[in-house]
């Protein structure tokens, strides 16, 4: 299946703004099974110097620097990805969950390594007694980490309501599970906090989400949104991909922009600018599946 | 923040005595000394020592206090009695600290780059990644090795057998140094022949390694570096401006600099101008707010992304800090072996990092011995006493261990070392750390000989059973200078320049930066409010006493020129005031430290933009600051009549800085910024105290003319001009139109306009602006005015032409209007972007 994906940021300030640098986080991965074809970054203005740099987790950033003044900015990324479908199901994985964690702080293998940072405390995600005692209703003694993930993948989708109007980017992780409600970014953020508070590992992951409307009714252009889910390592089998805001496994409809230890590693754009003032947001997301 | 020189929770008891085996006796190398101290006598060291004090606060020597309101700019405390470190022990310590430097860079090079002690197991891979300090955008970043630890500082204690111990490491910023200097110029001031016989290694060498060290981090001949500080408030500002001005860069803060191209550049009057190294005092994660700590404005935007493209070079690198963490010393003898194959020379004191089951354990079962610390620093976690956990709380403390434990290390508690202090004339012995630096040139390392020694508060409770005291330079401890007291002959270079050089603002022929040329626009102008305000006061209180009714009134008309909003005179306007009203106001416009526009105040914002500056004024400029500041000290037995006597002190101390100001400045864009503030401010003063006039005066109101001439200084060129008694249009005369009075309106206007035309990138309208209103002035006849009595009838004044004194009055009602918008457009051309701070989207 390809997909096109249009993600346009508009961000309109009071006053103008003299210089504003930059960060995008905006073209997505390549991986198998998850190709990307095509990618570009329209920044309206013209940005003065842009330069990509892939980041310590693999992820493209694209750093830009305007010097003209403005009082709209215009992000528009444009992309193409291929998903080749679930990859073949292996037999399931039957690690214990605490064999898994234990494994992690001995495992000096490249891959190891690479998981074992996502096990720790980060910017946003607090490791805390709370989150580890909700994780254990679904982390029962020797549980298959795979079949524990996905429980508790569910119970986050049906104890948490999707609520856009109670958080914001900064709401700590602690509030959301105090409030039961949030967002995708919130979810990820709850449940990669239970994974670390068991002392697993688990990632972030930024990217988009198929849409389908609702019977009889056309697909509403930019109607979509950015969406975020969250990776747990399992040795033996690797990342496994769950999305607790949809209660699902991420296979055809998920399109993986970058991964970090949280939002603040790759949210898909931020800057500093001088001057602005009081300033609006506006994000469009457009995925639609093309003839390959 | 950089939270340096801090606290490092220790315990006494049976104490190595550096002084002294036996408690009678000096060790060898302190007989020199305690003869000398013996020969001097404690009267004539009590009064060098006085001496010195007052030099200490008169040069803003200052440590700042975070969380006390009246600790900022808290003098420096120093102790007058050298530490002494005899040569082999030094040949000893410099050896391990040298070692340990060397060691420590090779393990940063290593984690920003291969990580091959992690895949390795020499590094746990844990105590990386839990660290908040690890900074993953640095990672694979190509920087010169060594920039790395360009600097590092490592704390040592001596332990009751004699041995050294190190106590911490400081690899991100280290402070200190520049404390040190400024302690050995003090105390080698206060005992020069012990000094001279001592034979004492010199600093200034490895300062002008470390100048050569930085430079050599560009690849360019003369590359710009400027020191990167967090500011005034930081604790150690003023260390930050004596080792700007000491090593010749320009001292910046964050919203000095600028991300342009993938390149920093510094905000200047004459417009951007590239940086190529920042020798910087801002913490690791503060550095970036675009890729590191968002909510930080002590950094630049985009410098991150400027030093991976190789643009700018940081000294330390940035995310040194990674090794900060005392987590990491228990295996540095094994990363020793493994990288340098030597053992290590300086033993780090007993500490276990909890990340390691055993080590947990082993702390868990031996908590009473140890104090418990966090691993990383900045979570927040205070320093616990193992001993002191009450027994039912020691299972929770466990199990928050067990949760989290690559959060904590422990550590042995050490018994400090004891020196002797000069304390009420005698000497006491008090704890003491040492903090000694050690410098990679790039072809080198090198050590300071001696260092920064920190001194224990006080030793009560020192019994090694309760909680000892803590050497803490936030807790409000001293320091000391230490002494390496070497067996050959040394080098006595010093890049000190000799005290009545002439005062350089622009030392280096280099653009003004916009925040410097804003700061000292306000020096100028805050010192001649100050003048002001002091010189009207001082009229008004010599008179006040003896005043009639109707000389009351001039008075008051005087005051009337402040145009003060915080005035404490009752507002109503037909209220008949008195003189004691007038008194109390006038005592409150100097002493208020609330009211913004007190003398008082006013002298507060001199010492604190002064202060901003500081590393751009000379030395007796500083000293004049501190003096000023402290000048008008009044307490409550004052007497109103002695206030006259403080102004003219005041007066006195402000005309020394005028005095400076013209005669031994540089004429750059720094002294062109302080004249234009102090032209503008004057100008501004003088064209309200002329509106008084310009209202016509009954003739008994005009003891006011006498009263406006002594505040501007003018009585004898009032009366080498005209002799006689005073009349109006004669004062106006002197005061506005006489463009040879330094003191007239005239003078002021001609001035601004010269001044501003010099500026790089003036606007053209701005000077036009100031020719018009000079031409106005100078369009002014006072010839054909004549001064009418109040009360005269319109015919009169319409034929006496008093229609000049109403179109006058307008010119300086339209002169107070453009004055204060032309020195908006001022600042919003020079200064406005080094004060505007960047605001975050999309985090």
């Amino acid at each position: 299946m390809m997909y096109k994906i249009v993600h346009r940021t508009t961000y309109k300030y009071k006053y103008p703004v003299s210089v504003g640098n930059h960060v995008a986080c905006l073209k997505p991965r390549n991986l198998p099974n998850h190709q990307l074809a095509q990618s570009q970054l329209h920044i309206f203005p013209t940005p003065v110097t842009r330069s990509e740099r892939v980041d310590f987790y693999g992820n493209t950033l694209c750093f830009f620097t305007i010097q003209e003044p403005h009082k709209e900015l215009v992000v528009e990324a444009q992309s193409q990805v291929r998903l080749a479908g679930p990859a073949p199901q292996a037999s399931e994985n039957m690690i214990p969950w605490e064999e898994a964690a234990r494994s992690l702080p001995s495992d000096h293998s490249p891959a190891g390594l690479e998981a074992f940072q996502f096990g720790f405390e980060s910017p946003r995600i607090r490791v805390r007694p709370e989150f580890a005692a909700y994780a254990r209703l679904s982390f029962t003694p020797r549980r298959p980490m795979p079949e524990a993930l996905r429980d508790l993948t569910t119970r986050i989708f049906k104890d948490f309501h999707f609520d856009a109007k109670v958080t914001n980017v900064r709401t700590p992780p602690e509030e959301v599970f105090k409030k039961r409600r949030g967002v995708c970014q919130d979810f990820a953020h709850v449940q990669i906090a239970c994974l670390r508070s068991l002392n697993l590992a688990a990632r972030y992951v930024s990217g988009y989400l198929r849409t389908y409307p609702p019977p009889g009714k056309p697909r509403l252009i930019g109607a979509d949104a950015s969406h975020a889910w969250v990776s747990a390592y399992c040795p033996g089998s690797g990342w496994l991909d769950v999305d607790p805001t949809n209660n699902v496994v991420p296979s055809d409809g998920h399109v993986t922009l970058a991964w970090g230890r949280d939002y603040s590693d790759v949210s898909p754009l931020r800057g500093l600018v001088l001057g602005g003032g009081a300033h609006t947001l506006k994000v469009g997301v457009d995925m639609e599946p093309v003839e390959a | 923040m950089t939270v340096d020189l801090d606290q490092t929770p220790l315990r006494y008891g049976g104490a190595y005595d550096e002084l002294s085996a036996d408690g009678v006796t000096p060790r060898a190398h302190w007989a020199h000394l305690i003869e000398s101290f013996r020969a001097i006598g404690p009267e004539e060291l009590g009064r060098r020592w006085n001496r010195a004090e007052r030099r200490i606060r008169e040069n803003g020597i200052t440590y700042n206090i975070y969380s006390d309101p009246l600790g900022a700019n808290r003098p420096w405390k120093i102790d007058v009695v050298p530490f002494l470190i005899p040569s082999d022990e030094w040949r000893f310590i410099e050896a391990g600290i040298v070692q340990r430097a060397q060691l420590l860079s090779l393990v940063l090079e290593d984690l920003y780059g291969p990580q091959r002690l992690i895949a390795e197991g020499h590094f746990p891979a844990a105590l990386l990644y839990a660290n908040p300090a690890f900074l993953r955008p640095l990672v694979g970043v190509r920087v010169p090795a060594h920039s790395y630890l360009q600097m590092l500082a490592v704390d040592l204690a001596r332990s009751p057998d004699g041995k050294w111990w190190v106590l911490a490491d400081r690899t991100q910023a280290p402070s200190g140094s520049g404390y040190a200097l400024e302690n050995r110029t003090i105390v080698s001031d206060v005992l020069p022949d012990l000094f001279r016989t001592s034979n004492v290694l010199r600093l200034a060498p490895f300062f002008r390694a470390q100048r050569e060290a930085l430079t050599s981090l560009s690849q360019k001949d003369n590359p710009r570096i400027v020191l990167l500080t967090p500011g005034p408030h930081n604790e150690t500002y003023f260390e930050h401006s004596y080792i700007a001005r000491y090593l010749g860069f320009t001292l910046v803060e964050g919203a000095d600099l600028t991300v342009r191209d993938r390149c920093v550049y510094l905000k200047t009057v004459d417009g951007l101008e590239q940086i190529d190294v920042i020798l910087r005092r801002v913490d690791d994660s503060f550095c970036d707010p675009l890729e590191l700590r968002s909510e930080s404005l002590l950094g630049v935007p985009g410098l991150v992304d400027a030093i991976v493209a190789g643009n700018v070079q940081v000294a330390n690198a940035l995310g040194s800090g990674v090794i900060e963490t005392a987590a990491v010393m228990p295996f540095l003898p094994g990363l020793s072996r493994h990288l340098l194959g030597e053992n290590l020379k300086l033993p780090s004191v007993a500490t276990w990092w909890c990340g390691q089951s055993y080590a947990l354990d082993w702390v868990l079962n031996n908590l009473d011995t140890v104090v418990v610390k966090p691993a990383f620093p900045s979570r927040g976690i205070e320093p616990v006493f193992g001993a002191e956990i009450p027994a039912a709380e020691k299972r929770k403390f466990a199990d928050q261990m067990r949760a989290r434990p690559y959060e904590y290390v422990a550590q042995e508690q050490v018994t400090l070392s004891t020196a002797p202090v000069w304390e009420h004339g005698h000497l006491d012995a008090r704890s003491v750390v040492l903090r000694a630096y050690v410098l990679n040139t790039g072809s080198g390392w090198i050590a300071i000989p001696g260092g920064l020694v920190r001194v224990a508060e006080s030793e009560e409770a020192a019994d090694g059973a309760g909680k000892g005291p803590v050497v803490s330079m936030q807790r409000g401890g001293h320091s000391k200078d230490a002494w390496v007291l070497w067996d050959s002959p040394v080098d006595t270079f010093s890049m000190l320049r000799p005290r009545g050089e002439p005062i350089d603002l622009s030392r280096v022929e280099r653009a003004v930066p916009s925040s410097v040329a804003d700061n000292v626009f306000w020096l100028g102008r805050y010192v001649e409010r100050a003048e002001n305000i002091a010189r009207l006061a001082r009229t008004m209180i010599s008179r006040i006493r003896r005043a009639d009714k109707a000389e009351l009134g001039c008075l008051l008309r005087l005051h009337g020129c402040l145009e003060s909003r915080y005035s404490k005179l009752p507002k109503a306007r037909g209220k008949r005031l008195n003189a004691i009203a007038l008194e109390k106001e006038l005592v409150s416009l100097l002493i208020d430290p609330k009211r913004p526009d007190s003398l008082v105040s006013t002298l507060g914002e001199v010492s604190r933009v002064g202060g901003n500056v500081r590393e751009r004024l000379s030395a007796d400029m500083t000293f004049l600051i501190g003096k000023l500041r402290d000048s008008v000290q009044i307490e409550s037995r004052t007497q109103f009549l002695e206030y006259p006597a403080i102004l003219t002190n005041c007066l006195e101390l402000l005309s020394a800085f005028s005095g400076m100001e013209r005669e031994n400045i540089n004429r750059g864009s720094g002294w062109l910024f302080m004249s234009l503030g102090r032209r503008l401010e004057r100008a501004i003063f003088l064209a309200r105290q002329l509106r008084e006039v310009t209202t016509p005066l009954a003739e008994e109101d005009w003891p006011l003319l006498e009263c406006l001439l002594e505040v501007a200084d003018s009585s004898m060129a009032y009366r080498t001009r005209y002799y006689t008694t005073l009349q109006p249009l004669a004062l106006l005369n002197v005061l506005m139109v006489d463009q040879k009075n330094p003191r007239s309106l005239d003078f002021q206007l001609s001035h601004l306009e010269e001044l501003y035309e010099k500026l790089p990138r003036h606007a053209r309208e701005d000077v036009k602006a100031m020719r018009e209103a000079l031409e106005l002035l100078r369009a002014i006849d006072l010839c054909k005015l004549s001064y009418p009595l109040p009360g005269a009838s319109v015919e009169s004044i319409a034929a006496s032409g008093t229609s000049g004194l109403a179109r006058l009055e307008k010119f300086l009602r339209e002169l107070e209007i453009l004055l204060p918008s032309w020195s908006n457009n001022l600042s919003s051309r020079y200064f406005s972007h080094a004060r505007t701070l960047p605001i975050t989207i999309g985090q």
